[in-house]
């Protein structure tokens, strides 16, 4: 210390002066620093003026994070080369102070190679957008890096960097999400997860930063639909036809809140519903895990008696209605609650899971081989596994009578369990016996009592439940029943609500550990709405009827994704509507005789058949003529009737997006005046033909905000009203086709016709606020809309005035099954040819 | 077993067929009293309805009791197309003039024969009131293109087939047609029943594969309300039976006979799958 050179005085000095706590800091520095040379102390001396002098704090920061970064590091000058390229812009306090602090954390684990490399990419998006560069520097190192050291980092900000390319996003809207998603789902989630939030950014900012945030309903399900595994949702109409197969009764399936972050998910029930998380590992784990709850409803794990017995052993008092806590049940065995759980969980479970096996042949066995086949991975957690599937093992031996094939270590005191007259109440003593001489190491860990659970099991006591009434339930009058019921189901709901939100019931202790689950307490309120809306509450009129979408980009369908909101049209216009009549007067009389010419009304008997009901006898005569006559003429002498039925219902579905409110390029008005003249024409046709018909609108602004508008429904009568409400058909927001037929399909179910025709009008390509510019995107769900319409019987023809439509239509439509009208002032009297031409 | 329609093959042979002394009835396993029923109808000569889905012996049931009565059986699949004049007869030009043919009502009538009109539903609305005065206390059949009308054998039986819940909306008997039957219920026969009908069917079956493949069946028919028009069959257990007795692994046989053709809806089809699997995969 006495070899200080004038330089590192004089530089000493002038830090005292900016800051004496970074005075007294450096000096205590120095010892360490003068290993590195004269040089690198003048050089590091500079630095810290320089910083301090840029800002008091930052220097502060800079001298502070010394010692740690120079004793991991090992080295000055790289990192002080780095801090002070932070003076090239103002106020970039946060950022150095996040540089520093997180300096010897990417020394250590990214070694001398990766640092630099960090740097660079942080301080790149420094220079970008400073609030990316300063979020970036304050993210731990290790989270950005993800176990995967600086290769961890570059895959994080890649994609980030072509984000920004292509998008302009910035990665301070991306980075904690992409954290959180790269942790729960993989690396290779990241790209389709910000490119789809990037479009949704495009949409509206605010939308699209609560997608970043991982706080909106859409970015959930985005993810939700990344996860790998079997997906519930889409699969419960398997499950719930296997639930009945196996238990001749139907269950309700529920989703519940799981979201990923919530570790692995499990089917749990409350004793009327189960709940099914979004994804399940693989299909043979939900077939067994829904089976196991559903036997767990159906064979008595919440029968009021047994309740009720364990209850009073225990010294408690089991609530006369509503749903009932475990916890109180569970609260003496304090800290260690989790192990008698488990103990607990794998009596009941094997009783039911023998109960089931009597139901569903080779359910033990699959339940097994799964257990085998999934062995777990938290070395905590073994024992009680293993222990699990022993007690299987056993019971399958058992019930096969084959006592020689009971595994050694099979607990004999689990034999009753496996009698069909077993109770709830027999399974609580035996696990309390069990416990009383357990060995099993106890539980802490959320993580390790979760995987403690075979496939398909799960923990018993995650929601609370409602008890179910015996057979000697007391008959009640017809009215107090129902009135009754009424009143439990509106109790229900609000149960139900709960019971969601809170991901279930545990006890105090369980929820401190599991604390960290309800961080996403956002995050599951919002699964919770995406849960309840379809019910048909009011909320879900409101947001209409969900429709799938499909996505060619990924080839499958996003589920729930369009909502479409039916509504009557409020404008009307009568004048407009008897001007229109007037102006057309004369092409409905043609049209009307047209097809009073083409209407059979009599049975047309066919002539000259080679077989049929009845001779024709004039081709009889002829030829039994021509035979006397020496010529061999063929047999051609029957006559037969043909009844030609005119099963037909026809609806017109109508585009109704702003751009049907431009002027005609030729002059003489709107293309809405030609559009409302064809509707109206059409609809005076549809009278004399005497079809089904129907005729409805549509528009829309985003996938959650499909307008359909019902002008007249197949069973209304043709009136002046609805005459009026053509005459006010106007033009708004965008053209979501797909989920617009999709609707109308739906529409048709009512409707006994032979022959469904769904006439689209429309004039121009599908698209919307919402589709990113990604014209194919749009096109391909309306591909998949006609599909699915013709899957269901329905004839999708389109009718167009976009004479750009042969580069699009015969994609979506297929050849022949669209017409482009190159006039437009054609259109009102084309329209009803075209059906009369389709329905022949 | 030899049956009238049996004897010879790779022949055409009339449609009537009188039963001879030596052969035996074909096998049927009685669900109930539908035989006590039958005969009593038939002393009677009381026309008999069939009820019953696809596949559950109906038409096994009346070829049995036709054999027991020794009286010869004519078969009239009916669909769509199906006129008066093809149960009746018609007018065909032969050489330079016209003769009239019998249809095969006409001859059942004329000969005393049981009469089975198969899936009756199907056929025109005109051509089933043409039965009409063969059902009630005149047992006539008018045959109105030659202007004659006929009394019916003594003999002379009519028995439909219809199968309720079959395109119920669009296709179904008038009442006035409905009411001149004696009609008996059929269904699928229970547990016990079917497995001796596949033994019997397909000889050899190892009593628990059939056990099994019952107890399947009885599970996949749970199935019917969800959007199958039919469901598993008897006859397609003994589909089932014969393909595995044919050398087929159970699970393929089971696809192949009792899923593959009853839906083409892939999820109805995984659960049906699901069935046959948890039943035959040990």
């Amino acid at each position: 210390m006495t070899a200080q050179s004038g330089a590192t005085e004089k530089a000493l000095e002038s830090i005292a002066a900016l800051s004496g706590r970074s005075h007294r800091e450096a000096l205590a520095l120095l010892p360490d620093l003068q290993r590195h040379g004269a040089q690198t102390v003048e050089a590091w001396l500079t630095a810290a003026r320089r910083l301090l002098e840029y800002d008091i704090d930052a220097g502060g920061a800079f001298v502070q994070g010394t010692r740690e970064a120079e004793r991991i590091s090992e080295t000055v000058m790289p990192w002080t080369a780095q801090a002070l390229r932070f003076l090239q812009w103002p106020a970039a306090t946060a950022a150095i102070d996040g540089f520093m602090k997180n300096l010897p954390r990417a020394f250590g684990t990214l070694g001398h190679a990766g640092e630099p490399r960090w740097a660079e990419i942080g301080l790149r998006w420094y220079g970008r957008h400073a609030e990316s560069g300063r979020l970036y520097f304050n993210t731990p190192v290790l989270d950005l890096a993800g176990r995967q050291g600086i290769a961890g980092i570059e895959q994080l900000c890649d994609p980030a960097e072509e984000m920004f390319e292509r998008r302009k996003l910035m990665l301070a809207t991306y980075l904690p999400g992409a954290v959180r998603v790269r942790n729960l789902l993989g690396a290779q989630a990241i790209v389709p997860w910000a490119t789809r939030g990037a479009d949704i950014m495009q949409g509206g900012r605010v939308r699209g930063e609560a997608y970043f945030r991982l706080e909106s309903e859409e970015s959930l399900s985005a993810l939700i639909d990344h996860l790998p595994g079997f997906r519930m949702a889409d699969r419960n109409h398997l499950l719930g036809l296997l639930l009945e197969i196996w238990f001749e009764r139907r269950f309700d399936l529920k989703e519940s809140a799981w979201s990923p972050e919530k570790g692995r998910p499990f089917v749990e029930t409350d004793g009327r519903s189960l709940f099914l998380p979004a994804v399940m590992p693989d299909r043979e784990e939900a077939i067994l895990a829904v089976l196991h709850s559903a036997g767990r409803i159906s064979f008595g794990s919440f029968e009021r008696a047994a309740l009720d017995t364990i209850f009073r052993e225990t010294g408690l008092d089991l609530p006369d209605s509503g749903a009932i806590s475990w916890a109180p049940l569970y609260e003496r065995y304090g800290e260690d609650l989790l192990r008698f759980q488990l103990l607990f969980d794998l009596c009941d479970d094997l009783r039911i899971d023998c109960r089931i096996q009597r139901v569903v042949p080779n359910y033990l066995s699959r339940l097994h081989a799964a257990g085998v086949e999934h062995r777990v991975r938290l070395l905590d957690a073994r024992p009680y596994y293993e222990a699990a599937l022993i007690s299987v093992r056993g019971a399958l031996a058992l019930l096969r009578g084959d006592a020689a094939g009971v595994p050694a270590d099979f607990d004999p005191r689990l034999k009753p369990l496996l009698e069909p007259a077993a109770t709830l109440a027999d399974a609580f003593r035996i696990a309390n016996d069990l416990y009383a001489g357990s060995i099993l190491a106890p539980v802490i860990d959320a993580e390790v009592f979760r995987s403690a659970y075979l496939p398909g099991r799960a923990p018993n006591a995650a929601r609370a439940v409602h008890a179910q009434e015996g057979e000697d339930q007391p008959q009640q009058t017809k009215a107090g029943a129902d009135a009754d019921q009424e009143k439990s189901e509106g109790e229900d709901s609000q149960e139900d609500e709960q019971n969601a939100e809170s991901g279930g019931d545990q006890s105090a202790a369980q929820e401190k550990m599991v604390a960290s689950d309800s961080k996403s307490s956002g995050a599951s309120r919002q699964t919770l709405q995406r849960t309840q809306t379809p019910d048909g509450n009011e909320k879900g009129a409101e947001k209409g009827k969900p429709y799938p979408e499909w996505d060619y980009r990924e080839g499958r369908y996003k589920r729930n994704w369009c909502w479409v909101q039916e509504k009557p049209l409020a404008d009307s216009n009568a004048t407009e509507a008897d001007r229109l009549m007037a102006q057309y007067a004369m092409a409905l009389k043609r049209l009307k005789k047209a097809i009073q010419a083409q209407k059979p009304t009599r049975m047309a008997p066919k002539v000259r058949q080679f077989d049929g009901d009845d001779i024709d006898l004039n081709a009889a005569v002829t030829y039994a003529a021509e035979r006397i006559a020496g010529m061999s003429p063929e047999p051609s002498i029957y006559r037969r009737r043909e009844i030609r039925q005119r099963d037909v219902a026809v609806t017109l579905l109508a585009d109704m997006s702003t751009s049907i409110m431009q002027h005609l390029p030729e002059g003489g008005g709107r293309l809405v005046d030609r559009i409302r003249a064809g509707v109206l024409l059409f609809a005076e046709s549809m009278e004399e033909v005497g079809d089904a018909y129907s005729i409805a609108g549509f528009a829309s602004k985003y996938r959650d905000n499909v307008s359909y508008f019902t002008i007249k429904e197949f069973d209304q009568p043709y009136t002046p009203a609805v005459r009026s409400v053509i005459g006010g058909m106007s033009g708004r927001l965008a053209t979501r086709m797909g989920a617009a037929i999709r609707h109308a399909t739906a529409r048709f179910a009512g409707v006994q016709c032979g022959r469904r025709l769904l006439l689209l009008l429309s004039d121009g390509r599908p698209e919307d606020y919402d589709d990113g510019g990604d014209r194919r995107y749009l096109h391909e769900d309306t591909r998949m809309a006609v599909k699915e319409a013709v899957a269901c019987g329905i004839h999708p023809y389109c009718i167009t005035v976009d004479t750009m439509a042969n580069q699009y239509l015969p994609q979506i439509f297929g050849p022949g099954h669209y017409m482009v009208l190159d006039h437009i002032n054609s259109l009102p009297n084309k329209l009803p040819e075209i059906y009369l031409r389709l329905r022949r | 077993m030899t049956t009238a329609a049996k004897r010879v093959r790779g022949v055409e042979h009339d449609i009537l067929q009188m039963p001879q002394a030596s052969d035996v009835s074909p096998y049927y396993e009685p669900q109930g009293n539908e035989v006590a029923i039958f005969e009593a109808a038939y002393r009677k000569r009381l026309p008999i309805m069939l009820k019953g889905p696809t596949g559950c012996g109906k038409t096994r049931f009346l070829e049995h009791m036709a054999a027991e009565l020794k009286r010869p059986l004519v078969t009239v699949s009916c669909h769509e197309d199906l006129t008066s004049s093809d149960l009746v007869g018609r007018f065909l030009i032969e050489g330079a003039e016209t003769v009239w043919q019998d249809g095969p009502l006409t001859r059942a009538v004329k000969s005393g024969a049981i009469c089975y009109l198969d899936e009756i539903v199907e056929a025109r609305t005109d051509s089933t009131v043409v039965i009409h005065a063969l059902t009630d206390h005149r047992r006539k059949l008018s045959i109105e293109k030659k202007g004659q009308e006929i009394d019916a054998h003594e003999d002379f039986l009519l028995v439909i087939s219809y199968n309720p819940g079959y395109q119920t909306v669009l296709k179904d008997l008038k009442q006035s047609t409905k009411q001149r039957f004696i009609a008996i219920n059929f269904d699928f026969p229970n547990e016990e029943t079917e497995r001796k009908i596949i033994a019997n069917e397909v000889p050899g079956m190892s009593p628990d594969i059939v056990n099994k493949l019952v107890a399947a069946g009885r599970k996949a028919r749970l199935l019917k309300d969800h959007g199958l028009e039919e469901a598993t069959s008897t006859r397609a257990l003994v589909y089932a039976a014969n393909m595995m007795s044919a050398g087929l692994d159970p699970v393929t046989a089971c696809q192949v006979a009792m899923i593959n053709p009853l839906t083409d809806d892939i999820e109805l089809a995984e659960a049906m799958l699901e069935i046959i699997r948890a039943h035959f995969q040990a």
